[in-house]
């Protein structure tokens, strides 16, 4: 029975879409597996670790239909191997799946479609959003990178999503620093507010191209779900509540000085060679007209970096972990940043001039 | 030859049945089990009279944590299954087991000996190692003296072992047992410690007894005759070097006054194999109990720790462990029931559950600030 026939990367594109969430090692060895259906000229492909769901299709020839789950990984590895310009057949036979090209043959144990576990779609009326996906995209670039791994608090280890008037705000945070950034939706669903698993953000992050092309999320109390390009993802949330984002992002420092963020960060790299490689503290000393970074290691090894700021005020002394400034730095695009500072043992605050959807707090050091 | 050490291994007699005959002393003289749940209490009549519970009416699947020594004559012994236990001795008496008191009376003889000599190695509820090296008195007066102690402190008999090191005194101890006292030197070795199975060297499991039976060795003697060489065949190079020194009563190993527990763990068998859904508040409440017992433990020892585990035994004794780090250490039993959670989310949990189990490890003192980036690194105001 012919599943597909033609060339390797027709197939292999939407192979990659759907098995990049495959776990390595699971519990029910089906998982490991994806799911190829055919019903007639289209192709479904899917596979899940029971979070997450990616589906997306693949056109092809006949009107039979055909189902069958085989191990993800192989068949990547296969066509990966395969020259690109190869024709690729499939074909069920007595229930393995057969793969040619050239002169080359495989052929692969498959396991019963019926047994692959589908995500069931949730009920009731889910917020629906619309965007493109490059906003989506610029959106959690600003701030995934600070969402907490494998935190104790496992509402940190993802990203809440906001739906506010016609707002949508993201915010990560493990703790130590936090990032919000926000968006002007062009209508007004009805608000809620989820938290949308880690490795959802970082699937979907890999996923959203750099296009004006629609991005559809619709949002359940339970499920989120996102349609773009041929591609759905249908992930579980976390259930837990979200700290409170908006108390620690501060109204009211009063030392603010803009900074070029390229100069910034190339002084901050050279600063973090010196640093003590556990604790990556650097000195930020805010003085008259300048800004000094001063790190040191155990070997007593000293490096000290001097910005040149318009700043007339009392001079400041406080510490911070280097990786966290670098993070947010690195993460932006703006030609110059905004930083805004109280004492030693107050947050930084890190805004874009004049913009006030970004903003990124973090916890100073005591060092 | 190493340089002469006086040591000593004192271990209590019978200790859990022993306190159990404090509580109800018109049980002396019987065969009576220690092992048994609440529901084996025993009734106080209204004369003033204790009515007990027999092994012939258990009905469960627990196993005997001790005997009394005529229990142990009628071929029952610690460890066995209870049911077992009720076959052999129906008429015998089985009381719930009190950890509570079990401890209670062990820090009261520790605490006794620790008056006469204060280097102790801790080896459990009912045993410890004493280094007696720095003391003047001659063994059998000193001997004499802590069993005095010990007696007066808790109305309980031990019995001592006295000799060289910690291998020959552990073996000694055993030998007079109950209520005795043995004091061995080098030269008692071929008469008193040779003639005895190698099994009863503490480290020669059933299985390697049973690979030195196969090869004729069943005495400590015949062990002390043979070639190292001819054990190096059929053990591993440090064990044949290990079975060859201890047969001949060597041993170097110091008393450990001081030792920092690696983990603190608690686990419970159930009274029937319980089912993730079928039983899932009755597991939950097992499962935070035990993550409250960790906690306690902790706190009264004064650690906290990083590493969450969990321990689940299926109804095939399949049995399969899972660990959960934090980022930083605790002794807080919220946190601790969270981890291990997470621990469980990552079992399969189609088979019924024989056994769980909570541990936690990676101990640091409490108190102790560790000198990480957490402690630098302060944290948003939520």
């Amino acid at each position: 029975m012919l599943l597909f026939k033609g060339p390797r990367d027709q197939f292999l594109s939407p192979l990659q879409a759907v098995c990049g969430i495959v776990e390595k090692r699971h519990t029910l060895p089906i998982l490991s597996n994806v799911l190829v259906e055919k019903n007639g000229e289209r192709l479904t492909l899917l596979a899940t670790d029971i979070e997450i769901q990616i589906t997306t299709h693949a056109p092809t020839m006949g009107d039979d239909h055909i189902a069958m789950t085989v191990g993800a990984r192989k068949l990547q590895d296969i066509l990966r191997s395969l020259p690109e310009s190869a024709e690729v057949t499939l074909s069920l036979d007595d229930k393995r799946l057969q793969l040619k090209a050239g002169k080359s043959r495989f052929n692969l144990q498959t396991l019963p479609p019926d047994d692959f576990p589908r995500m069931a779609v949730s009920d009731g009326n889910p917020t629906q959003l619309r965007l493109t996906q490059n906003c989506m995209k610029r959106l959690l670039a600003l701030v995934q990178y600070s969402m907490a791994q494998q935190d104790i608090r496992y509402y940190l280890n993802g990203l809440l999503l906001v739906v506010k008037g016609n707002e949508i705000r993201v915010v990560a945070t493990d703790g130590h620093r936090l990032a919000y950034a926000s968006e002007i939706l062009p209508d007004t669903p009805a608000p809620i507010e989820v938290i949308i698993p880690r490795k959802t953000i970082i699937e979907l992050s890999r996923q959203l191209n750099d296009t004006d092309e629609p991005l559809e999320i619709s949002l359940a109390p339970t499920q989120a779900r996102f349609n773009f390009g041929t591609i759905e993802l249908v992930s579980k949330l976390i259930e837990g509540k979200f700290p409170d984002y908006e108390r620690v992002i501060p109204q009211h420092h009063a030392k603010i000085i803009k900074l070029n963020r390229d100069s910034f960060v190339r002084s901050l790299q050279r600063a973090a060679i010196l640093t003590n490689e556990k604790f990556r503290g650097v000195r930020i000393v805010l003085g008259e007209g300048s800004l000094k970074i001063i790190s040191s290691n155990a070997e007593q090894e000293e490096a000290q970096e001097e910005l040149e700021v318009e700043y007339s005020g009392d001079t400041l002394d406080v510490g911070f972990n280097v990786t966290y400034l670098l993070d947010v730095l690195n993460n932006v695009s703006n030609e110059t940043i905004e930083l805004h500072l109280a004492d030693a043992n107050s947050s930084a605050l890190f805004v874009l001039p004049g913009n006030d959807t970004f903003k990124y707090v973090v916890m100073p050091m005591r060092i | 030859m190493e340089p002469s050490r006086r040591i000593a291994h004192l271990d209590m007699d019978a200790f859990y049945a022993s306190v159990e005959l404090l509580r109800y002393p018109e049980l002396k003289g019987q065969a009576v089990v220690v092992g048994g749940r609440g529901s084996q209490a025993p009734v106080l009549q209204a004369d003033g009279a204790h009515v007990f519970a027999r092994l012939r009416d258990y009905v469960g699947r627990g196993v005997l944590t001790t005997s009394t020594y005529e229990a142990r004559a009628l071929g029952v012994f610690s460890g066995m299954g209870t049911m077992k236990a009720a076959r052999l001795a129906p008429d015998a008496v089985i009381l719930p087991v009190d950890f509570e008191s079990y401890r209670h009376y062990s820090q009261r003889f520790k605490a006794a000996v620790a008056a006469i000599a204060p280097a102790i190695e801790d080896r459990g509820i009912d045993e410890i190692y004493i280094d007696l090296s720095t003391i003047q008195e001659d063994s059998l007066t000193l001997a004499k003296r802590i069993k005095a102690a010990v007696w007066e402190a808790t109305g309980l008999t031990c019995s001592i072992g006295i000799t060289p090191n910690k291998l020959l005194s552990k073996i000694s101890s055993d030998l007079e047992k109950p209520d005795g006292i043995t004091i061995l030197d080098w030269q008692d070795i071929p008469a008193r410690i040779w003639p005895l199975p190698a099994k009863k060297i503490n480290g020669i499991g059933p299985k390697a007894a049973e690979k030195l039976a196969a090869l004729g060795i069943g005495t400590i003697g015949e062990l002390a005759d043979t070639a190292p060489e001819v054990l190096q065949q059929h053990f591993g190079y440090n064990f044949a070097a290990w079975l060859h020194d201890a047969a001949h009563g060597i041993d170097t190993r110091p008393v450990a006054t001081h030792s920092e527990p690696k983990s603190i763990s608690r686990e419970t068998t159930f009274d029937r194999d319980l089912h993730a859904k079928q039983d899932k508040s009755s597991l939950s409440e097992i499962f935070t109990s035990l993550c409250t017992h960790v906690s306690q433990d902790l706190k009264r020892q004064g650690y906290q720790g990083r590493t969450i585990g969990i321990k689940l035994r299926y109804d095939d004794f399949q049995t399969v462990t899972r660990d959960y780090g934090l980022p930083r250490p605790t002794d807080n039993p919220a946190l601790i029931r969270k981890a291990a959670g997470e621990c469980l989310k990552r079992v399969a949990l189609e088979k019924r559950i024989r056994l769980l189990g909570v541990r936690i490890g990676n101990l640091s003192q409490a108190g102790v600030p560790e000198l990480t980036d957490e402690h630098c690194q302060t944290e948003l105001p939520f």
